[in-house]
């Protein structure tokens, strides 16, 4: 069958998954039986987009009646993909890119409708109301076949002749069509008037928002409305026992409207994309415009738009348009078309063709063909974006805990104009729940915490920040200007890095300086702004210049990154070993921590309890690290005697299903475990009562008999083969000559084993087993944990399981800095056998292990 | 001409078989054949216990062979609450902590060949020497929870972007490909970037393979971390949910019995019992490795033997 028909094929595949069950209907128990009988059993696609009126009541549950929306993403998806495949088929000349171009405009359609419809169906609101079956993803994969297929199309036969000018249009058309529709509905908001108080509030929310709107915040959001107006009263009130029915618990909406929908402020991200977009568009069908223009606008706009409509490169992404929107969607209060979507891939498909026309254009591949003046204007006038950027977007973001709870009760962004007049937002100063009580007021306030000590705390907080924000921008501006001067290259890439060390101190005191039970700080917009905009400029400046950073520098300008990352990650931990010599308490800042000197570490000897305790785990650490150690050698005779067997595939099938149980986790070897050793369904069970060896069921797992030996056993079961493998690799490496030598000499198999293979193994042998040695007290704590029980604690808590048991999965007193002590003491005893095994290594075989 | 023959036999122990060997040979083959069922046979029992009628698995009547195949513990186990969520984390976080970790060790591999570097051995030994030492369970904690990490699905993606022994691999192979390729493409004016994405990436994918299944391997099968790191209940994984269902055996029959509809619960052979879900969750886990272990195995060998060569 040719291609076209298979394109056809899915077209229709699509249209007919539309009469298909998509989603199961169960109604919840509390909207009692003659609700229930409302309700179909299941509803298709078709039902929910072309009657969703009829085919579910939506008076019964009016929420419902945001479905009937989400039907346009459908309906677009579909003509698109219809239209790409009309495009794809006839067949001219670039008819594929567009039809790719097309159908991947559909995926994002198809895509942003199945998921609205599986966010909507399982919002909390009717939690158990409908699932989604897979009937509803048929159209977006039928569209990324499409896609495929028009793919492999191109490929076959007709190459695409398309020159860099024709790839360039159409990314100028893509940019247009993106730039178009970010003036689209996005968001469409509405509510059931059950929750808000008349219908006449519930018309007042009801509105529409596009990508722009929303950017330059010029509707009031939802949080505000309700706030101002009292639209929600019941929610606010706390009234929520006429919400009641609409969820499994009531505690499920309570956490709802915890969250705030929106924070408001114009999106300067948003807008940037957008201007970008425009800027792309024009640069494109401008033939003078150097080609790289418009790869470089549309690369930044899909970094400013996919910031803010993913929310990708934020790491809290408490103001992201992407979370606004789902939090809309599981209140059943509106919707997100697919424009957010298709706004994206658009910019994409402009950034793609962008590069094509990079790519086919006749000219030197490696050299950057934009003259060194205009990439240096251009990226001055990036650095400048940036440094606008920072002063008027919010930098950080607080999260506020009411005291004595973890759940993060209100956020406040610092930074922005304010920031740089040095005023701190009321909201920082006093955070309030969404529910309107104050978080710290006197009376709430906890042992430590009054409200004006809170205020002042994070009055020091914003001051700083402000300070710091000033310091970046005027470092951002200064390197901006000395790039448009053209003076030294080293000065302005070390006034970058200047600024961006600026941003990471600030956040780093911030954190530091505010206790941990009253909020944490994190660097909103300095990670999903100024990182991308500041490597992105300071990469493009230096890209192929003639005025190069030497490469020793540029080399290890690229390492930074990484190494900060090993920093962060492993070192920054070594810092909180000091918790040891504290009483530490969780959530006190480390000025306010009980000094204790040594006293954690005297007390493993000379308290009793403890001592006890260090006693036995140590045992149970040794004991089990020891039978491993003491059954090393099997995995080498494993492999010496599967060497042995000369059938290859027999020899293969042993080594694939040996090696098989080292790949899944323990939790999974605990389920085999429970399944097999069921003292009343288990196989072990029967097994051993048939043949008599036991007359009544055992307590397998639930006893502290021979645990030891079964933990061991198990170990075995899960890594003998797997570490059979590297003797197999070793035992390929012997010479073969040796065999045929001791052959001829008339050497048996034993013989052959005994001074040739063995021989030959002993050095891998001798080089894990001191590995393992200088393990003994790292056994992990996975395998442990998933088996222990209230019956075998006292002797399978091993040293790691310990220290989590006594820490962070401690019901009342955590011993944090006695863990943490212990915690040293072990790495230092891990590294001093490391270093001794070395050393013998050196000693007896010349030659170092690590 | 002996010896010519034999050189012409690489498998030489099938010269000739005599009594002994024979005896050898069966009871080799014996003991390799039962550890293998022994390797195998959890697995089955697994399975044939989720698709048998659940009312015989809980009178213990399935040992060997399925009885009444149904799949509606499937069908029903996909509807629990929360399970398509953990799948959707399990998902992603494998697919992108994959990602970010090989591209990561990846492009610092090639980074730490470079002689050149500024102060190349101290980066390089830096990072290495995280190898043997950790600051223990309660620093890691606090240190993520100072970084914003805990509650965060990101927590599983980004402290995984410089794995040392990956580093290692990846320099240890690089440096055993042949330099006149990446001289000639800087001589055409390539920056290190570009030489890293055009020459050197298409190089390394051998071994980026065979990082690539260790590191989705473990993102896949980890779970203590979700328990450690997600207090508030966001971003649980599947694995986490099986370790949380061998706990909660109680609840979890609770919540079985209001997921299910009326017309499964009349029916005892398919009515879901905690032990039902647990093994079904179990073997739901197991699926995807099994059907990607067969393709990939030789890419463990590989990786383990290059491995070998540092230890």
């Amino acid at each position: 069958m040719k291609k076209r028909w298979w394109v056809l094929l899915t077209l229709a595949v699509a249209i007919v998954s539309l009469m298909f069950p998509a989603a199961s209907v169960y109604v919840h128990r509390q909207l009692g039986e003659e609700t229930a009988a409302l309700f179909p059993q299941t509803v298709s696609i078709a039902d929910i987009v072309f009657k969703g009126a009829d085919s579910l009541p939506t008076d019964a549950v009016p929420a419902l009646g945001v479905l009937q929306f989400i039907g346009i993403a459908l309906i677009a998806g579909l003509i698109l993909m219809a239209l790409g495949a009309v495009a794809a088929l006839t067949g001219g000349k670039g008819s594929g890119p567009v039809g790719i171009s097309l159908s991947t405009l559909a995926v994002a359609c198809l895509g942003a409708f199945a998921l609205q419809v599986k966010n909507v169906c399982g919002s909390l609101l009717f939690t158990l109301l409908l699932s989604v079956k897979a009937w509803i993803y048929v159209p977006v994969a039928m569209a990324a076949v499409q896609v495929l297929l028009i793919a492999l199309m191109m490929r076959g036969g007709r190459r695409l002749g398309w020159s860099d000018v024709n790839w360039r249009r159409l990314g100028g058309v893509l940019a247009i069509v993106a730039a178009l529709l970010m003036l689209l509905p996005a968001h469409v908001i509405t509510a059931p008037d059950t929750i808000t108080d008349t219908p006449a509030d519930a018309a007042r929310i009801t509105r529409t928002l596009s990508l722009l709107t929303e950017a330059l915040g010029s509707e009031p959001n939802l949080s505000t409305i309700a706030r101002e107006e009292g639209v929600f009263s019941q929610v606010l009130t706390g009234d929520l026992a006429a919400l009641e029915p609409y969820s499994a618990d009531g505690n499920n909406i309570r956490g709802v409207f915890m969250i705030t929908t929106s924070t408001a402020g114009p999106n300067v991200m948003l807008l940037a994309g957008f201007a970008l977009l425009v800027l792309c568009a024009v640069l494109a069908f401008i033939p003078k415009a150097d080609r790289w223009f418009p790869l470089t606008f549309s690369t930044l706009a899909v970094i400013m738009i996919g910031a803010s409509v993913i929310g990708v490169m934020s790491l809290s992404a408490d103001d992201m348009f992407a979370t606004a929107s789902r939090q809309l969607g599981q209140l059943g209060l509106g919707v997100i078309t697919p424009v957010p979507a298709l706004t994206l891939v658009a910019a994409l498909g402009a950034m793609l063709c962008g590069a094509m026309s990079v790519h086919y254009a006749n000219e030197p591949y490696f050299v950057n063909p934009i003259p060194v003046r205009s990439r240096m204007r251009a990226t001055a006038l990036v650095l400048a974006l940036a440094a606008l950027v920072m002063a008027i977007l919010p930098g950080a973001t607080l999260s506020f805990y009411r005291p004595n709870q973890t759940r993060v009760q209100s956020t406040a962004a610092i930074g922005g104009p304010q920031a740089l007049l040095f005023q701190t937002p009321d909201e920082a100063l006093h955070p309030k729940t969404n529910r309107g009580a104050d978080i710290y007021s006197d009376e709430a306030a906890t042992g430590q915490y009054t409200a004006s000590a809170v205020e002042e705390i994070v009055r020091g907080f914003s001051n700083s920040y402000s300070m710091m924000n000033w310091a970046a921008i005027v470092l951002i501006v200064a390197g901006a200007a000395l790039l448009i001067a053209r003076r030294s290259k080293k000065a302005v890439i070390a006034f970058l890095l200047g600024a961006l060390l600026v941003r990471l101190v600030s956040w780093v005191t911030g954190s530091a300086q505010m206790p941990k039970d009253i909020a944490l700080v994190s660097p909103t917009a300095f990670l999903y702004i100024s990182l991308p905009l500041l490597t992105f400029s300071a990469f493009f400046a230096n890209f192929a210049d003639q005025e190069e950073l030497p490469r020793k520098y540029k080399l290890f300008l690229m390492m930074l990154p990484f190494l900060l990352a090993v920093f962060l990650f492993s070192y920054l931990p070594l810092f909180g070993w000091s918790y040891a010599f504290y009483n530490y308490k969780f959530g006190l800042p480390m000025s306010q921590q009980e000094f204790v000197g040594f006293r954690w570490f005297t007390e493993m000897i000379t308290n009793p309890g403890h001592r006890e305790n260090i006693v036995r785990v140590l045992r149970n650490t040794f004991a089990m690290s020891g039978l491993n150690l003491a059954t090393s050698w099997l995995p080498m005779v494993f492999a010496i005697f599967l060497n042995e067997i000369s059938h290859t595939r027999f020899k293969k099938f042993v080594q694939i299903f040996t090696t098989l149980p080292n790949f899944i986790s323990w939790a999974l070897v605990f389920s085999f475990a429970m399944c097999l050793f069921s003292m009343e369904t288990g196989i072990y069970t029967k097994f051993m009562m048939g043949i008599g060896a036991i007359d009544k069921p055992v307590a397998w797992l639930n006893s502290s008999s021979h645990i030891w030996l079964k933990m061991w056993a198990w170990n075995t079961w899960k890594g003998l083969g797997w570490g059979a493998i590297m003797y197999l690799a070793a035992i390929a490496g012997i010479d073969q000559e040796l065999y045929e030598a001791a052959r001829v000499d008339g050497a048996g198999r034993w013989m052959q084993m005994r001074y040739i293979t063995l021989p030959g193994l002993l050095p891998t042998f001798f080089v894990l087993l001191m590995l393992s040695i200088s393990n003994i007290l790292n056994n992990g704590m996975e395998q442990y944990l998933v088996f222990q029980n209230s019956m075998n604690k006292t002797t399978i808590e091993v040293l790691d399981l310990y220290v989590y048991n006594i820490t962070i999965a401690a019901k009342g007193d955590t011993l944090y800095s006695f863990a943490t002590a212990i915690g040293i003491l072990k790495t230092v005893v891990s590294v001093t056998l490391l270093f001794s095994a070395n050393f013998a290594s050196k000693k007896l075989r010349g030659e170092s292990i690590v | 001409m002996i010896a010519n023959q034999v050189k012409k036999h690489p498998k030489p122990h099938h010269q000739k078989l005599n009594k002994g060997d024979i005896a050898f040979n069966i009871v080799n083959y014996t003991v390799f054949l039962l550890i293998t069922l022994a390797c195998v046979f959890p697995f089955y029992y697994l399975f044939i216990n989720t698709i048998s009628s659940n009312e015989l698995v809980s009178q213990g009547r399935i040992q060997l062979i399925p009885h009444q195949i149904h799949f509606e513990n499937y069908v029903q186990v996909l509807k629990i609450n929360g399970i398509f969520d953990a799948l959707l984390v399990s998902v992603a976080r494998t697919v992108l902590g994959t990602i970010w970790t090989v591209g990561g060790c990846a492009f610092l591999g090639y980074l730490v060949t470079k002689q050149e570097m500024w102060l190349r051995k101290l980066w390089y030994r830096l990072i290495v020497v995280t190898m043997y030492f950790s600051a223990g369970l309660i620093p890691w904690y606090l240190n993520l929870r100072n970084l914003g990490l805990v509650d965060n699905f990101w927590v599983y993606v980004i402290p995984g972007l410089v794995s040392p022994y990956n580093v290692i691999l990846v320099k240890t192979f690089i440096e055993g490909l042949p330099g006149s390729l990446e001289e000639s493409a800087t001589l055409d004016g390539a920056g290190y970037t570009r030489v890293f994405v055009s020459v050197i990436f298409p190089l390394i994918t051998p071994i980026l393979a065979t990082l690539c299944i260790f590191s989705a391997v473990g993102q896949w099968n980890s779970f203590t971390d979700t328990m450690m790191l997600m207090p508030s209940g966001n971003y649980y994984t599947l694995q986490y949910l099986l370790y949380k269902y061998q706990n909660e055996a109680s609840s979890l029959a609770a919540l079985v019995r209001t997921t299910q509809d009326s017309s499964a619960m009349a029916n005892l052979a398919t009515r879901q019992t905690s032990l039902s879900v647990q093994m079904t969750v179990a073997m739901v886990v197991t699926f995807p490795i099994l059907l990607v272990y067969p393709f990939f195995q030789r890419y463990f060998v590989k990786g383990i033997m290059i491995g070998a060569v540092k230890g």
